[in-house]
Order: structure tokens, then C-alpha cells, then sequence
């Protein structure tokens, strides 16, 4: 029974896409809304799935030795919600905005079929898995770039696009290079019955792995992703796909890795850089998406400095600050494709005085600016406080003054990133003269963001719900 | 009584939820429940604190807590002598900012939004001052540093408003990062993250409480980072008062009291340095500025280091009493301050007054009362408890128990020079308010009922707290003296008082009755900003736009497949022979993390 509820898991979001796209064909506005009814069906699902938590593990390609093993614990089991929460909201989301370029039907099973390859990700426990899945969430983000990305720049969506693919493709070889070298030092293909690999395999893999998360200076295809994909890919690729890497350092990574190599303050190094950088790209940034694009570079940057920490309180930051990034940028994102639709621009020196113009839409953008900013009391503040103190302390094998260097380097991050919101919010949100003031936030819009504006707040002021688990799930991960 | 407690922490939050949610629906209603909420918040605060004050045993309450963490996360409170005044003096100002904000910003189509950050903000507050874990503490301090950021920038078609509420984010998050290391290294020192555990601790404090310096200076504007709080002040007047006066900015002389036991010979004589500069150099620019709201400003930030100069000292009681009342008669002077800006049309510069007694009769006396106790005049609140704080200075010289003989001399002739130009410059702005020729061409009116009654409610305290240094104990129990009262040191006082006063009027009455202080340009800007400017903000923007054409130009090229080696090779080597100063600071930052990473490494 265990093993029909996780596979279906797998399988729903995939069923689901083939129906919205055939029912599609017919009339556009039905498949969206059999998009809307099937993935809340799925993230229903999901739901009790986690509850059962049990894992499922068959032979799948005996020849090379390939499981069909998947394990809903602790770790994975969030990441799963947030999957097929968003993907909800996303699917909402397209209810009301139809792109220009039509065929929302087409794009709404797009994004279903992108949660199936991420479920699969999050729940793969065997190496060759995790990489098909992953390729599968892939592809599809491609077509959804390129084909409903920005349309005022179809050359610059193809360029994203592309650049998009390559880069997370070549990230893939070089990860499963790595996988096949684990192979071939253990054994096996299967994670759970892996204790460490050799320091080539874990650079391999952590490189691949920083392609996709991404890691400072591998990011370069992230902005222009970013920025050029319709909203709800924004919302995707930020919330979801960004968190394929994160997860992939969790779960492929740290049983990888030598806590006494240099491999571990390297990635930490980097991932510290990149706060600094990311942060500093967002305070020159003038477009509202680019800005919220580079804003993930940072916030990236503390999910894989507390994993680089090799501590259970990094594993734990790491969680959350994935999590409370998925469902604070989705709103980011949210909010500044709804800004887009109504201004048709996102420069933020062309937006005047949003709160007078559009107050509740300004307010959500203002209120989800805070949370990334990392306000206590919100969800974004627990995984960085956490991914700081972890930093602080790490493992007893790591070298510990760099940490508390990198830590102190990061929480200066966290002050810039205040600027550089503030400076966004100066922009466009106040100011003596006023844009046209437009349609304020429709009621769908409101359904379509109230989950992630909820948990926000839930996760900021009760972070035991997401810590606890992780705590739990800890055997294995960490020598 | 533990889910009384409970309650009162979550009663604003939910009146916060409430008001937002009626919003533009309904005008009166929002009023009657941001007034409302807050008065069933006083009520609550009342049967929470007054069972706690004098010598009743404090009460600690666990609600909820996080295991999954070493150590524990928890949902605790603890009520003690100290919160409990600090419930109360929080409680009865934001209520009567809410009462008094319904008339000040009658017309004000911001209200909705206005009246939730209010109510946001009491309960942060109130959460800072019942915190029993820290963590629970931090989330307070901060959601009050973001209810600031939004309350200054309010008006924000004003460019001094978004700068204020920018500057005053940026320098206390800043400094809060101070307290944020603080946390973690108790909780790794003492495996508690409770304040309970810590104070009674024998773990070494020792930089744990010189960070803890750091956080208060920015929180309570004190040198170098004492800027933003005049820079605040184009926010809404009510918001001076209960955030920029009474509350948020002293929250930080709060936490050192609260964590007082944690606080070694070193980082009080830290603060005690801090505190003498900034109470010199701030009551010298309350002296010479024109904004009325920057004169009570800076006036705060000066009273501010008066109370860490009391902690430093050793005098934890007369610190803690003369925060009180600072709170009431700061937040009585700020909503009068408001209520003349009010009656002469919103402008704030005192140019726009003058003879303004006879025509607002009940702000005048209560503000007369409100600059008395400023001052330090017999006998009202102000007098007493600045008394006390000098009489434990000239103890601190003579003994030197808890800092070295040289700071404590620092202190002491900082707090005496002090008290003599607070009496000059309370003396200077009563004079140009109230006093002079009157501007013939003002409508002036006197303020509706709702702004006039928190002006006499705020002047009881301002007149009769004297009563309570007879006796402390009675309200802060075995850690009140037994009397804070010392006859001496109040007749030398009232002669200081008398002395500075009649210097001030025969300088006033030799300039022709002219404000012989009036700055020479309108406002006079610190210079410290000048330097924060250079140093800091200049470099950083430039930093970023740096960054920006290296992830285009640079980073690309790798991207970019063929030309990549060379066109990185050829970005080394023009760094090398003419490269900017921007790209020198991010090969820095590189480079920082690159040695660090290589020290660890290799060693």
C-alpha cells in the first residue's frame, strides 16, 4: 500500500499533465482548470503520503544495477510539500493571467510534468535516479522559457533559455561522472549504502551540484533565467528547481565527503562569496525580476555554507532556509509578475510610488521584501540565523577559524541584503509622484498567494514544525 | 495567570490582524479597535504587572519549545519587577498614542496601516520585555526595528521621510548583529538560550557582552551610530513619542539591565565611554538646532546615555527609574510638540512659533511641566531621578567599585555638563515656543479633546513620580534601594538648575530677546554621516555597480566558451596595470574568504 501511495506520487502530477494537455487541445480555459483540481488532488496526496512516511525499494535496471528506491523521510518529505504546494499556486496563478502568446493549457501541463521530475528528484534514494529526475524537471523548463518567456525580447528569452539548459546539462554530466565513480569505489548506486568517496567523486559531484543550486561563480545562467521566464516559471524555477541543488547537497553530497578534505571550507568559501556577491549585484540592479533573481544567489549562498558546515544544525538551516526561500521568492516573484502585468515594465525608476498606486500589492511586495531580508518572526530568519550559527560551530574536523570568518562575512550578507531591498522598496514603492494607479490584487491572486503568505508567518514564529523532522531523519547523512 | 501572560503577548498581534483586515471598510470602526485593542492590552498589562511589582516572587512561564535544537528554542516568558514596569510604561503609552493619533491624524488616509504598525509594535515591545529566551527577545527587538522603518516612512512622498526610515533601518540592523553573536555564544557558553540561566551563569561573558554593547548602541542611538534617531523624526509625531522616546529606543537600556549580572568590569566601562560622549555631544546639538522635534531628539538620545551612564556606575535601580521617567515626561513633551505642530499648520521648525501660551493654554502647561522635569526642576520626576544618577556618580569616583577611577571621573563631569545644558536648551525651546513675538498671521487653535487629555494623563506621572524614590522598594522590590533621595545632592542640584537658568535669561535678555543658539543654517548635519558616506556608502554602491559589469562582462566570457582564457587573462592584466579601486575591493572580498579558507586549510 505504502509503495502504491509514493509511486503514485510520481506518477499523479505526470497522469495529471497528459490530461490537461489533451482536455487542452479542446478548450484551453478547461485543462487550466483541470490543472487547478489535479494538483491540489496531488499536493492532497502528498499530504498523506508524508503522514505514512515509508519508503519503497525495488530492482529497477538489474543489468547496471539500478533501484527503484525512494524514501520519504524527514528531509525530503518538506521539500515535497513545497513542491506540490507551489506548484499549486502556480497552477491557480494561470486561471486568470493568460499569456499573450496563448496556449496556457500547454504551459499548465508543463509545470505539472516539471513537479513530477521534482518529486521524483526529492524522493530518489539511488544515484542514477536523482539524475533522471532531475533531468526531467529540466527539459521542460526549457520549453517553458523559451516559448512563454518575456515577450518584448524573444532573442533574450531564447538566450536564457538555452544558456539555461546548457549550463544545468553540463552541471548533470559532470555530477553523474561523479555518481559513476562512487560506483565504482562502493559498489552501489544507492546513497543509504554509501559512507564516503573519494575526493575526485566529491568534487565532481559538488561541482555539478553547484552548477544547479547555483553557486558563486557558476550563477551566470540564473539571472537571465530568471528574469526572461513567464512568472509562474520564475515561480518554479526559484522555489523548486533552485532547490534540486540544495537537496542534492543534503542527500548526494555530505555522505560524499571527507569532513577532514579541504572540499568542505572550499564550498563554504564560495558559497560565502556569493552572498557578498549576490547582495552587492542587487544593490545596482534596475529591473524588478533581475533584482529578485540575484537576491537567490545569497540566499543560496547560506543554504550551502550551513551544509558545508557538516553539522546536523547545518543540515537543519539548510532545510529551512530552502523551504522559507521557496515560499518567500515565489511570492517575490509573484508579486513582481502582477506589477509586470499591470505597468508592463519592471524597472524600478519607471515604478513611482507603488503604495499609492496599487496599496495591497505594494504592502504583499513590501511584506515579502522584509521576510527575504530575513526579519525575525519570519520564516527567512531561522534559516539563516541557523546557517550562521552552524557556520560558527561546525564540525570539530573543519577548520574553525575560517568558519567563524565566513560566518561573520555572511552575516554582514545579511545587511546588505537589507539595503538593498530598502533601496528597492525607496524606488518603487514610495515617492512623491505616483504611477497610474491600476487594479488592485484580484481575488485569485489573493487564493493563489495566501498559502505561501501564511506559511511564512507560520514558519516564522513556530520553527520547531520543520526542525524537528529534519532532526529526525539525521541517521546516515553525516558520518 | 501563565495564560493571562500568554494573552497579553498575542492580544496586539491579533488587534494588529483585525485592523488590517477592516482596513478602508470602515473608517470608525478602525478607530474604535486600534483604541479598543489597545485599551483591553492596558487592562491585561495591568493584571499581569501591578501582582509583580515590589517584593512578589517573579513568575516564569514555558509554553512551548523546540527540542530538534542544542540548545532549546523555547516559547517563555518571565515577569519580574523589571518587566513589569517596563509592561506598564509600554502598555499606557502605546494606549495613549492610539487615543491621542485618532484626533492627530483625523483626515489621514494612512490610518489603517498606521494603527496596525502601532499595534504590531506594542506587542513586539511587549514581547521584548517578557521574554525569558532570547531568541523570543531578537524577534521582538527586531519586528520593533521594522514598525520603526515603516512608522518613519509614513509620509513617504517625503524624500526625508524614506531616508530617515532607511538610515534608522540599516544603522540599528547593523548593530543588531551585535546581538545576534551575543546569542549565540551564551547559548554556547551556558547550552541555555534563557535569560533566566544566563544571569545566574559563572560562564566567561567577557565579548558576549561587549556585542551586547554594540546592539544597545544601535538600537538606543548612542556614539557613534546616534544619527538615525534624529533623522527619525519626520515620521508622525505619536510615533516620536512612543517609538523614537518612550519605548523602542529605550529598550536598549532594557536589555543591559535586564542582562545586567552578564556585564563585566569591561564592557561597562565601554559603555560608560559611549555614554559620556554621546550625552555631551548630543545635549550640544539639542542646543543648537531649530526643529523642534530634532531638539526633543536629540534631548532623548542625550537622556538615553544618562541611563547607561547610571548602569555603568553601578546604579541599577536609579537607571531603571529614571527610564520610566523619561517616558513619561519625553512622550508627555513629544505629544505636546505634536500638538503645537498641529495647531501651526505641520510645520516643525521653531521659526514658525513664538508666543504660543496664551493661545494653547493646555499645552502649555503640561509642556511646561514636560521641560520642567527635563531639567531636572524641583520636584518633579526628572529632578529625582537625575539626582539619584549623579549622587551614584560622585559614589562611583570616590569608591570606583565597578569601573576604573578614570572612566568614572569621565562620567561624572559628562552627566554635570549635561545637566547644565539640559537646562539650558529645555530653557531655550520653552522660550522660543511659548515666549517672544507671536506670528500675526498664524490661525492658531488649540487641539481636539483626544490630544489634550493624554497631555494631563502623561503630566500625573511627570509631578508626582518623585514619590516613588522615597522608597523603591515598593515598586522594584529587593533590587530598589531603600531611598533614592539624598537632601545634599538635591540642594546642589536646584542651585545648578537655578544658576544655568538665570545665566540663560540674561544671555536671552542681552540678545534682545532673541534665541542667541539659533544655528546659522537651518539644520546642522553630524559629521559622522559625512564620514559614514565616504567610507561606507559611497564605496559599496560603487562596489555594486562593479559587480554588475563583471557578471556581465567578465563572467560571461567563461560562459561564452572560446574567448573565455583570454578575455579573463586580459581582465587580470588590465586589473594589474590601470584596474579601479571597485574591482581592487571585490578581489579583497575574494580574497578574505580565500585566505581564510587557506589558513584553515593548511594549518
Amino acid at each position: 500500500m505504502n509503495a502504491v501511495l509514493l509511486n503514485s506520487l510520481v506518477a499523479a502530477p505526470f497522469v495529471v499533465a497528459l490530461l490537461v494537455m489533451l482536455v487542452g487541445r479542446r478548450d484551453q480555459g478547461s485543462g487550466v482548470g483541470l490543472g487547478v483540481v489535479g494538483s491540489l488532488a496531488v499536493l492532497g496526496w502528498s499530504v498523506a503520503a508524508v503522514l505514512e512516511d515509508r519508503s519503497v525499494d525495488e530492482v529497477w535496471i538489474a543489468s547496471m544495477d539500478v533501484h527503484w528506491h525512494l524514501v520519504l523521510d524527514g528531509i525530503s518529505a518538506p521539500m515535497i510539500l513545497l513542491t506540490t504546494l507551489v506548484t499549486f499556486c502556480c497552477q491557480v496563478a494561470l486561471v486568470r493571467h493568460a499569456p499573450d502568446c496563448g496556449g496556457r493549457a500547454d504551459l499548465a501541463a508543463l509545470l505539472l510534468l516539471i513537479e513530477s521530475g521534482v518529486i521524483g528528484a526529492f524522493l530518489a534514494a539511488d544515484m542514477v535516479l536523482f539524475f533522471l529526475f532531475f533531468e526531467v524537471a529540466l527539459i521542460p523548463m526549457w520549453f517553458v522559457i523559451n516559448a512563454w518567456g518575456d515577450p518584448h525580447d524573444p532573442a533574450g528569452r531564447r538566450y536564457a533559455a538555452n544558456r539555461f539548459l546548457v549550463f544545468t546539462v553540463l552541471g548533470s554530466a559532470l555530477m553523474i561522472v561523479g555518481f559513476v565513480l562512487v560506483r565504482f569505489e562502493s559498489g552501489t548506486f544507492d546513497i543509504t549504502q554509501v559512507s564516503g568517496a573519494s575526493a575526485t567523486a566529491a568534487a565532481l559531484v559538488g561541482i555539478g551540484l553547484a552548477v544547479k543550486t547555483p553557486l558563486w561563480p557558476v550563477h551566470i545562467w540564473l539571472p537571465d533565467a530568471h528574469a526572461k521566464a513567464p512568472t509562474v516559471g520564475s515561480v518554479i524555477l526559484a522555489a523548486l528547481l533552485l532547490k534540486l541543488g540544495t537537496y542534492g547537497f543534503i542527500r548526494f553530497w555530505l555522505p560524499l565527503v571527507d569532513p577532514d578534505s579541504a572540499i568542505l571550507p572550499v564550498f563554504a568559501a564560495l558559497a560565502t562569496v556569493g552572498i557578498v556577491y549576490g547582495a552587492l549585484a542587487c544593490l545596482a540592479q534596475t529591473e524588478l525580476k533581475r533584482l529578485i533573481a540575484y537576491s537567490s544567489v545569497g540566499h543560496m549562498g547560506f543554504v550551502v555554507l550551513a551544509v558545508a558546515s557538516y553539522t546536523t544544525i547545518g543540515v537543519q538551516a539548510a532545510i529551512y532556509a530552502s523551504v522559507a526561500h521557496g515560499l518567500i521568492t515565489g511570492l517575490l516573484f509573484f508579486a513582481a509578475g502582477a506589477i509586470k502585468d499591470r505597468y508592463g515594465t519592471g524597472d524600478l525608476h519607471e515604478l513611482k510610488a507603488l503604495y499609492g498606486a496599487v496599496p495591497r500589492l505594494a504592502g504583499v511586495l513590501a511584506f515579502a521584501s522584509v521576510a527575504s531580508l530575513g526579519l525575525p518572526g519570519l520564516a527567512g530568519f531561522w534559516g539563516e540565523m541557523l546557517a550562521i550559527r552552524a557556520a560558527l560551530f561546525p564540525h570539530e574536523a573543519l577548520p574553525q577559524e575560517t568558519f567563524v570568518v565566513l560566518s561573520v562575512i555572511a552575516a554582514f550578507g545579511v545587511i546588505l541584503t537589507s539595503a538593498y531591498f530598502l533601496r528597492m522598496m525607496r524606488i518603487t514603492l514610495q515617492g512623491p509622484t505616483l504611477s497610474e494607479p491600476k487594479a488592485d490584487l484580484h481575488a485569485l491572486e489573493w487564493l493563489a498567494w495566501s498559502p505561501l503568505l501564511i506559511l511564512t508567518v507560520l514558519l516564522g514564529v513556530a520553527p520547531g514544525l520543520l526542525l524537528k523532522p529534519v532532526a529526525d531523519a539525521m541517521a546516515g547523512v553525516l558520518r | 495567570m501563565k495564560w493571562v501572560t500568554l494573552l497579553l503577548l498575542l492580544l496586539p498581534f491579533t488587534t494588529a490582524a483585525v485592523t488590517l483586515y477592516a482596513g478602508h471598510r470602515n473608517e470608525g470602526a478602525v478607530k474604535g479597535l486600534a483604541v479598543g485593542g489597545s485599551l483591553l492590552t492596558l487592562g491585561l498589562a495591568f493584571v499581569v504587572a501591578v501582582p509583580q511589582l515590589g517584593d512578589a516572587a517573579p513568575e516564569t512561564s514555558v509554553f512551548t519549545k523546540t527540542d530538534a535544537l542544542e540548545p532549546v528554542i523555547s516559547l517563555a516568558t518571565h515577569v519580574d519587577q523589571l518587566s513589569a514596569v517596563m509592561i506598564l510604561l509600554a502598555s499606557i503609552v502605546s494606549f495613549l498614542v492610539q487615543l491621542y493619533s485618532v484626533g492627530y491624524l483625523h483626515d489621514d488616509p494612512r490610518y489603517p496601516s498606521y494603527a496596525t504598525l502601532v499595534s504590531i509594535f506594542t506587542g513586539s515591545m511587549l514581547t521584548v520585555v517578557m521574554a525569558d529566551d532570547l531568541w523570543m527577545l531578537l524577534v521582538g527587538w527586531e519586528l520593533m526595528g521594522v514598525c520603526s522603518y515603516f512608522l518613519i516612512s509614513h509620509h513617504w512622498e517625503l524624500a526625508e521621510a524614506r531616508a530617515g526610515a532607511v538610515k534608522a533601518f540599516l544603522m540599528t540592523r547593523t548593530a543588531d548583529l551585535g546581538l545576534l553573536f551575543a546569542i549565540l555564544l551564551i547559548g554556547d557558553r551556558t547550552g541555555s538560550y534563557r535569560i533566566t540561566d544566563a544571569v545566574v551563569s559563572a560562564a566567561d561573558f567577557e565579548l558576549p557582552a561587549l556585542l551586547l554593547v554594540v546592539a544597545v548602541i544601535g538600537k538606543s542611538a548612542q556614539f557613534p551610530l546616534h544619527s538615525w534617531l534624529p533623522d527619525a523624526m519626520p515620521g508622525p509625531t505619536p510615533i516620536s513619542a512612543l517609538i523614537h522616546a518612550a519605548t523602542m529606543v529605550a529598550a536598549g537600556v532594557f536589555l543591559v539591565a535586564r542582562m545586567y549580572p552578564v556585564f563585566d568590569a569591561d564592557s561597562l566601562t565601554l559603555l560608560a565611554v559611549v555614554a559620556s560622549i554621546t550625552m555631551l555631544v548630543s545635549a550640544f546639538y539639542a542646543l543648537v538646532t531649530n526643529d523642534l522635534k530634532r531638539v526633543l531628539a536629540w534631548s532623548t538620545v542625550s537622556q538615553l546615555a544618562y541611563m547607561f551612564a547610571a548602569l555603568a556606575v553601578g546604579a541599577w535601580s536609579a537607571a531603571v527609574l529614571h527610564l520610566l521617567a523619561h517616558g513619561a515626561f519625553k512622550a508627555l513633551l513629544f505629544l505636546g510638540a505634536g500638538s503645537v505642530v498641529h495647531a501651526v499648520g505641520g510645520r516643525t521648525s521653531m521659526t514658525a512659533m513664538g508666543g504660543l501660551r496664551e493661545k494653547l493654554p493646555d499645552t502649555f502647561t503640561t509642556m511646561t511641566v514636560g521641560f520642567g522635569a527635563l531639567a531636572g526642576v524641583i520636584p518633579l520626576v526628572g529632578f529625582f531621578s537625575k539626582d539619584a544618577i549623579i549622587h551614584a556618580g560622585l559614589d562611583e569616583v570616590r569608591h570606583h567599585e565597578v569601573i576604573d577611577e578614570q572612566a568614572a571621573w569621565l562620567v561624572l563631569i559628562a552627566m554635570l555638563v549635561t545637566a547644565a545644558l539640559t537646562v539650558a536648551y529645555s530653557l531655550r525651546a520653552w522660550l522660543r515656543v511659548f515666549f517672544g513675538p507671536v506670528d500675526p498671521d498664524l490661525e492658531v487653535h488649540e487641539s481636539p479633546a483626544t490630544m489634550r487629555v493624554p497631555l494631563y494623563l502623561l503630566a500625573v506621572p511627570t509631578v508626582l513620580g518623585g514619590l516613588v524614590f522615597v522608597d523603591p522598594s515598593q515598586v522594584l522590590g529587593e533590587r530598589g534601594e531603600e531611598s533614592l533621595f539624598h537632601g545634599s545632592m538635591a540642594i546642589a542640584m536646584t542651585a545648578l538648575v537655578a544658576v544655568v537658568a538665570a545665566l540663560v535669561l540674561y544671555v536671552w535678555w542681552s540678545n534682545d530677546g532673541a534665541d542667541p543658539w539659533a544655528p546659522p543654517v537651518e539644520e546642522l548635519q553630524p559629521p559622522e554621516d559625512l564620514v559614514y558616506d565616504v567610507v561606507l556608502v559611497r564605496p559599496l554602491h560603487a562596489l555594486a555597480r562593479a559587480v554588475v559589469i563583471h557578471d556581465r562582462e567578465v563572467v560571461d566570457s567563461y560562459a561564452n566558451g572560446a574567448g573565455a582564457s583570454a578575455r579573463g587573462l586580459g581582465w587580470l592584466l588590465r586589473l594589474a596595470q590601470n584596474g579601479s579601486v571597485q574591482q581592487y575591493l571585490m578581489v579583497v572580498v575574494i580574497g578574505a574568504a580565500a585566505i581564510a579558507v587557506a589558513a584553515g586549510v593548511l594549518t
